[in-house]
């Protein structure tokens, strides 16, 4: 919070998600991918079978191009756009799990050279050799996800780290095994999704039902197994972010929407998967098209839902998504929003408007915008200034509630008895929210026309 | 500037000691210079040897096959310097960033891009078909990549900037240093790619049937590293002199620690220079071309040095009153070292198997 402040109509979640979503789509194939590559390479020398043997080979071009081109970029694509949005939680997490990147790095570096040694020594080296290095990428490519895994679930589930602060303590979270384990079926399916349209371009019919089946056959177990996984991890979940997202009412109406989402598009998915592993000889590309966009809705659905259960949290428990820490609050109380967001307080002229504004930038933008994504004009449109001050004052009071401990139940900071459930607390003096409120009034339609008639 | 406007210390402490984090972010740094000097300086030289010249779709083909494996060692080298700086530094380079943010996010774009035209100039040239205006785009690509990441590393060392660059992001070219940083960096790329471009096509005219052609390439590697070499010693000392007044002053009083790797930077920049000069045959001095790969990694090591000693005198005032914390994470460390040690060594096994395990007479290959 005592970063500048980039300003991005889109709002910075909705990069992140973007960025994220995007990569993980490339990443997770990545991983899956390589395990189907060696798995169907193997079977190739052990039958003797040069139909699985062009499968692995045609598919080896794209574990490069989407593994060591694309998925590398996008990796440090979301690195960089946390670090442009929220770097006070990505220097968190760095100095907290520094060690775990760089081990994950260990293995990024084996992945990436066995990924590109695989692909240059086709007809080249002897099989054994070729498949010990295709093995080591899958390998590699694993570990590397069993390592980030553990950062990932960190920021939904921080679990006993609240209290110990130790290494081991955020890896192994309570969401850390369900969340490997759909992650895992995730991994698979993406990759029998992905390499089906490899399999269709076999110009012998036999051989081609031969491995759309045995395609198939990934997509149904890596769907199986991530469902388990999927409902493993909502059933670990403290029953805070539960009801963010679950129930006959959520919290927030979207995530309820994307649950839905990645239930139903799993459920379309499988279908889809038994039928070409039923019925392989009659499987089209369109069929497999459609089933790759169907596991593409449903995994960025369960990324979307992972990520927006942490609300009102970057790091649940710990730091809010504006950056403030819990800990913190009581002194930025007292010292003002201001003292600490100093990039923000240089643009206020001292008039109430102004220094609103700061406060806004600082406590608000780093989810809202002013008339883009969650458009702070359109919500306050409705209440009139009296209204406005009552709701401010509610979420000021809100901090007092997390501080205290009233709202703490093992461990856990329940949200969901919070009237403002996912919305973080208002920190700063009095003077600083009576800004804000004259702020957020001079956004409301009577006034922008009273401003621009003034001008 | 408010002094006020560097944002505070992470409250966590230092997972580790500070010096291994720099000896650590200086040794993975130099690794990834390594690979980004062959993308930046090979991509330049692969788009301006022209056509005409003996051996120049050699040196085409040569660079973009290098480059598919480059570029991705290029990033995946890149990480570990990034981590590392971040533990450290991470207040100065998070607001350099995001005062510079379009930029530094559109630097992924550009890298896309970069990446994947390589590959498309690579499958044309296989085809047969011509890739100059691919490489020229390539090229640019690249060279844009160089100018926003100095850009953002000038920045960040020089808070007393910040205000302005925030009013006006093209302030942040407006530092004296911008250009001779940036020429300093591409000049030195140049060098040694093509000293690389020499060193094997000497290897290459051992057992190729096409001599001419190697000695196209081997020519114009060590002529584009003589004109590169020759250039950075004068923009050498432009990018001294350019340095702010106080920054030079602190150096120079240094004493030997940062004398020692500068003075020793220039001594063998100079030295390159005349081996380069020696060098009028380059398929029959071999033992040359290969001592102006030695020199060059020596000159690098010594100038990675000075760079990082640069940095801290850079930040000194701004750190003056930093009260950091040290908490070693001696577990995950240890984890790491090992996962690091296991990784490499099954690298370079995987490396070495691949390139000695040949199928015998009559055996199947993969």
């Amino acid at each position: 919070m005592d970063y500048p402040i980039w300003d991005l109509a889109m709002g910075g979640g909705v990069l992140i998600g973007l960025m994220s979503v995007t990569h993980v789509w490339v990443s997770h194939f990545a991983v899956g991918g390589g395990l189907a590559i060696a798995l169907v390479e193997t079977l190739a020398v052990r039958r003797q079978d040069p139909a699985l043997r062009n499968l692995a080979k045609r598919s080896s071009l794209m574990l490069i191009l989407v593994s060591t081109v694309f998925g590398a970029i996008s990796g440090v694509g979301i690195w960089v756009t946390i670090g442009l949005v929220n770097p006070a939680a990505t220097s968190m997490l760095i100095h907290n799990f520094v060690w775990g990147w760089a081990a994950e790095w260990g293995f990024f570096i084996l992945e990436v050279a066995t990924a590109l040694l695989y692909y240059a020594t086709w007809d080249k080296v002897r099989p054994r050799t070729h498949l010990l290095i295709i093995w080591l990428y899958a390998f590699a490519a694993y570990m590397s996800l069993v390592i980030i895994q553990g950062i990932i679930s960190f920021m939904l589930t921080p679990g006993r780290w609240i209290e110990t602060h130790s290494f081991w303590d955020g890896i192994f979270n309570p969401t850390y095994l369900p969340g490997l384990v759909m992650r895992t079926g995730i991994c698979l399916l993406l990759a029998g999704a992905y390499m089906i349209f490899a399999a269709l371009r076999e110009p012998d019919g036999a051989a081609r039902a031969r491995m759309v089946r045995l395609m198939a056959g990934f997509q149904v177990v890596g769907g199986l197994v991530a469902y388990g996984g999927y409902r493993w991890w909502e059933g670990a979940l403290p029953e805070a972010v539960r009801a963010v997202f679950l129930g006959d009412s959520p919290q927030v109406a979207v995530l309820g929407a994307s649950r839905g989402r990645v239930l139903w598009s799993l459920a379309g998915f499988m279908v889809l998967a038994v039928f070409a592993w039923l019925l392989p000889r009659v499987q089209r590309w369109p069929v497999a098209l459609v089933a790759l966009l169907a596991a593409f809705s449903f995994f960025g659905a369960a990324e979307r839902v992972r990520e927006g259960a942490r609300k009102p949290f970057v790091i649940r428990d710990f730091m809010f998504s504006n950056g403030i820490l819990i800990s913190e609050i009581a002194d930025l109380n007292q010292r003002g929003i201001l003292s600490k967001a100093t990039w923000a307080a240089r643009e206020s002229d001292g008039s109430p408007v102004s220094m609103g504004r700061a406060v806004y930038r600082a406590e608000c933008q780093a989810c809202h915008t002013v008339d883009g994504y969650l458009s702070m004009r359109k919500l306050v449109e409705g209440p009139d200034a009296d209204t406005l001050g009552l709701i401010l004052e509610v979420l000021h009071d809100q901090g007092e509630g997390y501080t205290s401990g009233q709202y703490t139940e093992r461990g856990h900071v329940a949200t969901q008895n919070l009237d403002y459930p996912h919305m973080p607390p208002l920190v700063g003096t009095a003077e600083e929210i009576e800004a804000l409120k004259a702020y957020l009034v001079s956004l409301q339609p009577a006034q922008t026309v009273e401003a621009a008639h003034a001008r | 500037m408010p002094a006020n406007l560097i944002p505070a210390l992470d409250p966590a402490a230092l997972p580790g000691p500070p010096w291994l984090f720099h000896v650590l972010w200086v040794l993975t740094f130099l690794i990834h210079l390594v690979f980004v000097n062959m993308v930046v300086g090979g991509s330049l030289l692969a788009a301006l040897v022209g056509r005409t010249r003996p051996g120049a779709r050699e040196t085409q083909t040569f660079f973009v096959e290098v480059n598919g494996w480059a570029i991705s060692f290029a990033i995946t080298f890149g990480i570990a310097p990034l981590l590392f700086m971040q533990v450290l530094f991470g207040r100065f380079f998070y607001t350099a960033t995001i005062l510079l943010a379009w930029a530094w996010l559109g630097m992924l774009g550009i890298l896309t891009l970069g990446y994947y035209l390589n590959y498309v100039a690579k499958f044309r040239l296989k085809a047969g078909k011509g890739a100059q205006g691919v490489l020229m785009v390539v090229a640019l690509c690249f060279l844009t990549i160089a100018g926003i990441q100095v850009a953002i590393n000038v920045l960040h060392l020089q808070p007393g900037r910040w205000e302005s660059v925030a009013q006006q992001a093209w302030a942040a070219l407006s530092d004296p240093t911008f250009v001779p940083r940036t020429l300093h960096f591409v000049l030195a790329s140049v060098a040694m790619a093509g000293a690389v471009l020499a060193f094997v096509a000497t290897r290459r005219a051992a057992t190729s049937e096409d001599r001419q052609a190697c000695e196209g390439m081997a020519r114009f590697g060590i002529k584009a590293a003589f004109v590169a070499t020759a250039l950075q010693l004068v923009d050498g000392f432009w990018l001294l002199l350019a340095l702010p007044q106080e920054v030079l002053r602190a150096f120079m009083r240094g004493g030997a620690a940062t004398m020692v790797p500068l003075t020793a930077g220039i001594l063998f920049g100079v030295f390159l220079l005349v081996v380069l000069s020696q060098i009028t045959d380059p398929l029959t001095q071999t033992k040359k071309v290969r001592r102006i790969a030695e020199v060059f990694v020596a000159t690098m090591v010594f100038m990675v040095l000075t760079r990082h000693q640069l940095r801290g005198i850079y930040l000194a005032p701004w750190r003056s009153d930093e009260q950091i914390a040290v908490a070693t994470q001696w577990g995950p460390l240890a984890f790491f070292l090992v996962v690091f040690v296991l990784c490499v060594g099954l690298t370079i096994y995987a490396i070495v198997r691949a390139v000695k395990d040949r199928p015998g007479p009559g055996e199947a290959a993969a």
